[in-house]
Parts: structure tokens; sequence; C-alpha cells
């Protein structure tokens, strides 16, 4: 039986992770919800953007922070870019499909580019309040997991009020629900759905600036990434950000406490074993929403 | 090139009913029936053609660098052949049967070095094993459709390799698992010319399999599922079944597959066997030589698996057969989604058989995404139904 200190550190770190999953579960949300489109990109972009973040400290002695201020809008334009001069293209007959094989081969190309510029060296950013962590009721904590989570917490509610407060967050709803009726009020759905990609993209750069803060990255990582962020979207039920967001901590919170008698690895699995729960005994997941019962 | 659902007999028909051509204005004109038969006999030279080809391969190969290269092409051609039994008749794009050929391979690897079986019986068993376990993989996956299949493929592969890796007292884990060859007393290069020919004799089994059920009652029915599963379902297709029996057939082979790459390369890892790539090497291959044929899978392997091969000498162990993969998988899924034999084939008929039998390789929905401008040797008759009935006038 563990101690108590481990486990409450254990779920400590858990819901710090489950932070940062949620962050990147809700891009995959977005992107699903406004064009049925399965992203495996995302978590490419991810490592991109904790490359970039690497690269900004260790060239150009920026702080690792201050590289969103480039990479934020840069995703954002990306996405646009993306989602205008490639997906938009794909027939709509066979779009989720052909999606899927389009973001592989981004993924594949972004992967390979890094190799090639970086080299396949496993890096890893040396930060002065990388080792720094403070004691709460028994447990330590270190100060860059709690940024992380800090960030993944700004850039959701950021999210969240861009989606309830603003007139484009209106629009980008309306067009996730009925994009027929988005056109009949007025909305340029084909803007909106550009933009909404673009804002996907965006949470990318923020999550992989939080995932470059505390772990080593080389440029296949973000195989080990796509498994638990698809298992996220599924448990969570297909297009629904609460959904993810309550599965992402909930398997984030899992896995951490599973480490302590599997270990690191084997932990891992309890992504896929929700996974193939969720569809054997509820496909259109667990808190899914209207939008979810149709895959 | 003409599937067999194009119905050939229809032409044939009309044609004679038309007799004497030159007094009714028949649709089908009297110069069809001859390029009819033209185009079967242009497809029947073409597969002699290369049936010849790959069996003169290893004799005509100058060194065994290329024999082994030609092995490796006929290995994906083998793969996404096998992958097509899903792919091609049901429209479910599965990125995950890497891990069923990595799961065959191990399985016959693990039954040769831990139960001491005979190399071939370990092959046969291994398959029957990848079939067995598609069994209960394929209810939970095909319970979805789309987005949720692929993510569940795609799950696949990262869970086998978890394990693969993990398991190392079990499986060598990242230390490789070394598979005895099956005739040790053979030199290389003799050894790479018996699994050339094994390879070559599993393409054409496969091949064979997927034309018996492309031509049968059940075929018809997977391709209904392609075209429109919830009328499928409605019409009284058991489409679950169907969908199950034949993703546990392209187990079946893709794992026979992966067991002969194994007791041909002889050394296995996790890494490699158990990779994302390997999947999307099929689907590439299948897709850009075109699901809907026998041959397209093939045609895309030997396009495809010779550019890896030239791809891997050219630029070594560098990161850029990644990138040069990637984008020729985003050209075929952007310019190219019906494949190369597709569109060989609307070539062929624009010029040789001005009209068309009925049943058409498209779906209702792409007939209506394109209802705009229709392709013009159907001008005159561009609407679902009036194509469906208005065949032979």
């Amino acid at each position: 039986m563990p101690s108590g200190a481990l486990l409450f550190q254990s779920v400590i770190l858990g819901l710090l992770l489950g932070g940062l999953y949620a962050l990147l579960a809700a891009g995959l949300t977005l992107y699903f919800g406004i064009m049925r489109v399965v992203m495996i990109a995302h978590s490419a972009f991810l490592i991109l953007a904790a490359y970039l973040a690497w690269w900004s400290h260790a060239r150009l002695g920026v702080d690792p922070l201050l590289s969103m201020i480039v990479t934020v809008p840069l995703f954002f334009g990306v996405g646009v870019v993306l989602q205008r001069l490639l997906l938009a293209r794909l027939r709509p007959v066979t779009l989720t499909m052909m999606s899927v094989l389009l973001t592989f081969a981004i993924a594949v190309v972004i992967e390979g580019l890094l190799g090639y510029a970086f080299t396949g060296t496993q890096r890893r950013i040396q930060l002065g309040y990388g080792t720094a962590s403070f004691g709460l009721f028994g447990a330590r904590i270190a100060v860059v997991k709690l940024i992380a989570f800090a960030l993944a917490g700004v850039a959701l509610l950021t999210l969240y009020l861009l989606m309830k407060k603003t007139t484009f967050g209106w629009a980008l709803r309306a067009t996730i629900q009925h994009p027929d009726a988005a056109r009949l009020v007025g909305i340029d759905t084909d803007r909106v759905a550009g933009f909404g990609f673009g804002l996907g993209l965006a949470t990318a750069a923020v999550g992989g600036t939080a995932l470059a803060l505390d772990t080593t990255i080389y440029p296949s990582l973000h195989w080990h990434w796509i498994g638990p962020l698809m298992a996220i979207i599924v448990v969570g039920g297909l297009g629904s950000v609460p959904g993810a967001a309550i599965a992402a901590m909930l398997l984030g919170l899992m896995q951490s406490l599973l480490q302590i008698p599997m270990g690191t690895t084997w932990a891992q699995t309890i992504f896929y074993l929700a996974l193939f729960a969720t569809l054997a005994f509820r496909p259109q997941g667990f808190f899914g929403g209207r939008l979810a019962q149709r895959f | 090139m003409p599937s067999a659902s194009e119905s050939p007999t229809a032409t044939a028909t009309s044609t004679g009913a038309g007799a004497p051509a030159s007094a009714v204005p028949s649709p089908v004109p009297p110069a069809a029936r001859g390029p009819a038969r033209l185009g079967r006999l242009l497809q029947a030279v073409a597969i002699l053609v290369l049936a010849a080809a790959v069996l003169s391969f290893p004799a005509l190969a100058p060194n065994p660098y290329i024999l082994s290269a030609g092995i490796v092409v006929l290995n994906y051609a083998v793969l996404s052949t096998s992958w097509n039994f899903v792919g091609g008749f049901t429209g479910y794009i599965s990125l995950g049967h890497g891990a069923l050929a990595g799961l065959g391979g191990y399985a016959t690897g693990l039954f040769v070095v831990k139960a001491g079986l005979p190399s071939f019986v370990a092959l046969a068993a291994a398959a029957l094993l990848v079939a067995a376990l598609a069994v209960p993989i394929g209810f939970a996956a095909l319970r979805v459709r789309g987005a949720s299949f692929v993510i569940v493929s795609i799950a696949l592969v990262l869970i086998l390799l978890l394990v693969f890796q993990s398991w190392a007292s079990f499986t060598g884990g990242s230390r490789g698992l070394v598979v005895p060859r099956p005739f040790p007393g053979l030199l290389r290069p003799e050894h790479h010319r018996v699994f050339f020919y094994l390879f070559a004799a599993l393409l054409a089994v496969a091949l064979l399999a997927w034309w018996l059920i492309d031509r049968s009652r059940f075929g018809l029915g997977l391709k209904a599922i392609r075209e429109d599963e919830d009328k499928a379902e409605s019409l009284g297709t058991a489409t679950f079944a169907a969908k199950l029996v034949v993703f546990v057939v392209s187990a079946g082979f893709t794992g026979l597959a992966g067991g002969l790459y194994a007791l041909w390369f002889g050394d296995l890892d996790p890494v490699f066997q158990f990779s994302i790539l390997t999947g999307a090497y099929m689907v590439l291959m299948a897709l850009l030589g075109g699901v809907r044929n026998l041959f397209g899978p093939l045609v895309g392997a030997l396009v495809v698996g010779i550019a890896l091969e030239y791809f891997k000498v050219e630029f070594g162990n560098s990161p850029l057969h990644l990138v040069a993969t990637g984008v020729l998988l985003a050209l075929v899924v952007m310019f190219m989604p019906d494949g190369i034999l597709p569109a060989i084939g609307t070539l062929f008929n624009r010029f040789l058989r001005p009209t068309q039998s009925s049943i058409r390789e498209v779906t209702a929905a792409q007939l209506r995404d394109r209802d705009g401008g229709g392709p013009p040797a159907q001008s005159t008759e561009d609407t679902p139904m009036g194509e469906r009935t208005g065949t032979t006038a």
C-alpha cells in the first residue's frame, strides 16, 4: 500500500497532467466539431512548438514562454492556411477518411523536417527554475509543472471566453452545430471554419511550449501523444469540448495513480483500455453531447 | 481496368439486340463490341505480362540486393492487397494494419523460438492466431464508423508497440528477436530466390481471394456498405457480420505476409514491426493504385515500394524519406483519391467505349457532388435515375 503522501502527490501530479491533456484535446475536438476532421498532425505541431521553444531558449537565449509571442500567431496562421488550402478542398463525402490521411501526411512531413533540422538527438530545456519545487502538505510539486498547468488553464479559459462571449465564438458555435443554418443567417462558414482551425492550432502552440518546459523532446515523440489524445477525445465523445476536458482530467489522474503500482510505461495502457472499453460499451463516448451520436 | 461488376454481358446483349446495327440507332455503337473484347484481351495480356515479369525477376536481377528489394516490394504488394479487403470493399480506412503484420511476424518468430514449431507450421499457426485476434479487435473497432475506426486502428499499433517493447522477457524487447531461417543450408542468394517465389505465391492467393469476393454476393454486400451503410442495413444486409468476416480475412492475409517476412528477414524489432508507417504505406499504395481494382494495390506497391527503396539508397537513414512519403501521400489524397488504374480506365473508356453499362463504381453522394459538371462521356444521362435505368435504351 503506498503511503498517503505518495498518493497525494500522484493525485496532484495527475491533475496537473490532466490540465495539459485537456488543453491539447480541446484543439482536437475543435477540428472535429468544425469539419469532422481527425487531425493526426495536432501532436506533431505540438512537438514543433516545443522545438521552437527549445530553440529560442538554447540559441537565442529567450525564455521559452516568450516564444509563444511568435508561435501562437504563427500557428494560428498556419491553421487557417491549412484549412483553406488543403482540407476544404477534399471531397465532402470522403472528408473524414481522407482528412485523416492528409493530416497523417502532414505529421510525417513535420517529423521528417524536424529530424532534418534538429537531428534525432533528444533535447531538453535547461531553465534556471527548471529544478525548483515547493512542498504542499508533504507533496513536492515542480514549479515547471505548475507553470504548464497555469498555461493550460489560461489558454482554456481564453478559449471558453472566446467561444461564449465574442461574435466570432458565436459564429463558430453556430457553424459547429448546423453549418447550413449558420450560412442561412449570413455567417461566412468557410471563413469561420478557417479561423476555428487556426484557433485549434494555436492551442497546440501553447501546449507545446508547456510541454517543452518539462519533458525531453525528440522528433518522433508525437506518436506517443497521439494515442492518449485520441483516446481522450473518443472517451469524451468526439466533438465535445467539455467531454474531452472531463475525460482528460480523469485519464490523467488514473494514469498518474497507476504509475505507482505499474510503472510509467504500463500506466500508459489505461488510455487504450479506456478507448476500447468506450467503443465496446458506449461508442458515442461517455461524456459526449448530441454531435457525438452520429459517429 | 474494368471491374467485374461492370457486367460485360449487358454490353454484349445490348449490341446483339441492336443488330443490324446500321438500321437501329442504338446507344451502343456497333464498334463497341470489338473494343469490349479488346479490353478483356488487353487485360489478359497485361496479367500474363505481369506474371511473367514477376516469375522471371529472380533470373534477371543483377545482384542479391536487387533481388531482396524485389522481395520487399512483393511483401508490400501482399500487404496492400490484404489491406484492400477492408479498405477497398467496405471503404473503412485502417491505418493500423501494420500492427497485424507485426503481430504475424512476432507470432511466427515466437512459435519457432519458444514453442519449437517447424517454420511453416509456425507461420500457419501465426496467421490463424492473427485472424482469431482480429475477431475481438474487429468487434470493438467495427462498431464505430469513419473517424473512430481510424483512431482505433492507430491505437492498435501504439498499444502493441508498447506491449512488445515493455514485455522484454518474452519478446526480446528492443534487443530484437532472432528468428531462425527455415532453410539453414541455403546460401543467401538462393534463400532470397526461394522467398521471392513464396511471396509471389502468397500474392497470387491473395489476389485470387480478392477477385472471388469481388464477384460474389458477399462482395456485393460489402460494396453496399461502402456506398451507403445505413441503406445497406435497411435492405437486409448483415453489415456487421460482413464487415467482421472481411476484416478477419484481411487480418489473416496480413498476418501471413508479416510472418513470411519474419522468416525471410530473420530479425524483428518492435519499433519497425509495430510502426504506423507500415500501415500508412499500405494505405498509400492501395489508394495510389486504386482501391476498387484487383490490381490497384499491386500497381501502387510497385510505384511506392520502388520509390521507398530508392529513397533508402539515396537518403540513407536521414529523415528525408519521411518527408518524401508524406508529400507523396498528400499528393495522392489531394489529386488522385481514386488511384492510377481508374484514371487509366476512364481514359480507355472515353476513347473505346463511349457508353457505359449500368452499375457504377462511385457512390450516390459522389454523383450528386459532381452533378454540376458530369463526365463528357455520359453527358446526356447525368442524373442518377437516368443512368440507372437508361443504359440500353
